[in-house]
């Protein structure tokens, strides 16, 4: 998995690459975490998690996601956007489409790296 | 080995309503659509290849108890669910034709749904009936004899005629009872439980149930790997979604579909049996909850060999 941070729009958008599984929910839950962090010392950013290139995540993933979300508290909005469609249906069995805010378009890229 | 499902649900009994009867016969009599039949033999056939199962069937109501058959004259049985009094009169049955009265029970825990079918187990009033009851927990016989008190049930646990046997196992100790090995691992659930290994003659059945795999304690989920490892079948406790197990229902004690599929997966188990079904749950509810799990197998099993998903009921029996 690989992973990008910018800054763009006053919000910070994040960008998981490849898939989240039982090998790299480590890295994403570190990656995330740290994103709602700076979210957090930017004065409350909301976090967009941008999931186009992201092919699909099991349920570590998607338990990593919960992890950030406990960290944003009421600080930090986190927005999941533009999954495909096996993530949208991977959403929808776990119940996550109630869980996270799931919008159907991409931000725009293009912003200053974080 | 066979394992046969006596007792599915979770948390408490259910019964099927009129209206949810009323309902699947209605389904049945527009699927017929006019069509007549010679007998009740044709129009079962009918049904049985042209109606989905929560129509034609029902996933049942009995809490957790489940029998697994293969061990050396002994029955094997995991759980006092309220299945356990079936259970019971079955085993009545087949003693009479000649089966050996002894009974290796295998308990999870000793909450209430999961002892609840003892005071009407029917062997433990025979006096040439012997049961031997495993936990990992040392409170069991208290908890047994607790709920047969005067002010919970009529007939106190000293007038059962059955010799009884108490034996409390260690974690990673493997023991064997009538010609199968057991392991028992420690899970996260109120009062702990415990899940169970079971092999014999290479096959092998896990039983886990009552088992919540905590966000913050990813750890814990490689020992439940090497747990499930290779198994031919895994019983598993998959009774929330993912999204409630995390949010609303945390800390309830439960897992879900899709953890149970991602450790079995991560396992290299053969077989996932969903069980320990929301008592709230429609048939509908379960049918759709299966259907969804065999889904996200689809999407999340790579280049993994494909792991068998099946929705357990009442009545079920698997050839392992």
């Amino acid at each position: 998995m690989d992973w990008e941070l910018e800054r763009s729009d006053g919000r910070l958008v994040g960008r998981p690459c490849g898939r989240v599984d039982e090998t790299t929910w480590e890295m994403f839950s570190q990656v995330l975490t740290a994103a709602v962090r700076e979210a957090a010392d930017g004065g409350g950013l909301p976090l967009v998690i941008d999931l186009t290139g992201l092919d699909y995540m099991s349920s570590r993933g998607l338990r990593a996601l919960t992890m950030a979300k406990r960290e944003a508290g009421e600080i930090v909005k986190i927005t999941l956007a533009a999954p495909n469609d096996r993530m949208r249906e991977i959403l929808a069995i776990s119940r996550y489409d109630k869980l996270f805010e799931v919008t159907a378009d991409a931000p725009p890229s293009g912003g200053p790296k974080a | 080995m066979l394992v046969r499902f006596w007792g599915t649900r979770g948390s408490l009994p259910v019964a099927q309503r009129a209206d949810a009867i009323q309902a699947k016969i209605a389904q049945a009599l527009v699927a017929a659509s006019g069509r007549t039949f010679a007998d009740e033999a044709a129009a079962a056939a009918f049904a049985g290849s042209h109606l989905p199962f929560s129509t034609y069937g029902a996933y049942g109501g009995a809490t957790s108890c489940v029998e697994i058959e293969g061990a050396d004259d002994a029955f094997i049985v995991c759980d006092m669910g309220s299945g356990l009094r079936e259970f019971g009169i079955d085993a009545l049955r087949r003693c009479a034709a000649g089966h050996a009265r002894t009974f290796h029970f295998f308990m999870s825990h000793m909450h209430w749904d999961h002892i609840m079918g003892f005071p009407f187990f029917g062997p433990a009033f025979d006096p040439a009936a012997t049961i031997v009851i495993h936990s990992g927990h040392l409170d069991t016989e208290e908890a047994l004899r607790r709920q047969q008190e005067e002010i919970s049930f009529p007939a106190p646990f000293d007038w059962l005629k059955a010799t009884f046997q108490f034996v409390t196992h260690q974690m990673g100790e493997t023991f064997d009872a009538a010609g199968v090995a057991v392991t028992l691992i420690r899970q996260h659930h109120s009062h702990d439980s415990y899940g169970f290994h079971f092999n014999r003659g290479g096959r092998s059945v896990i039983y886990s149930t009552d088992s919540e795999h905590k966000l913050d304690n990813m750890e814990s989920e490689a020992a439940f790997e090497a747990f499930f490892a290779g198994a031919d079948l895994v019983i598993c406790d998959t009774m929330y979604s993912l999204g409630d197990s995390v949010s609303l229902k945390a800390d309830w004690g439960h897992s879900s579909n899709i953890v149970a599929v991602d450790l079995c997966h991560a396992a290299g188990a053969k077989q996932l049996a969903l069980f320990h079904h929301e008592p709230s749950y429609t048939d509908e509810d379960i049918a759709r909850m299966h259907a969804e799990t065999v889904r996200y197998e689809e999407l999340v099993r790579a280049d993994r060999p494909a792991l068998e998903v099946i929705c357990t009921y009442d009545g079920l029996e698997i050839a392992i």
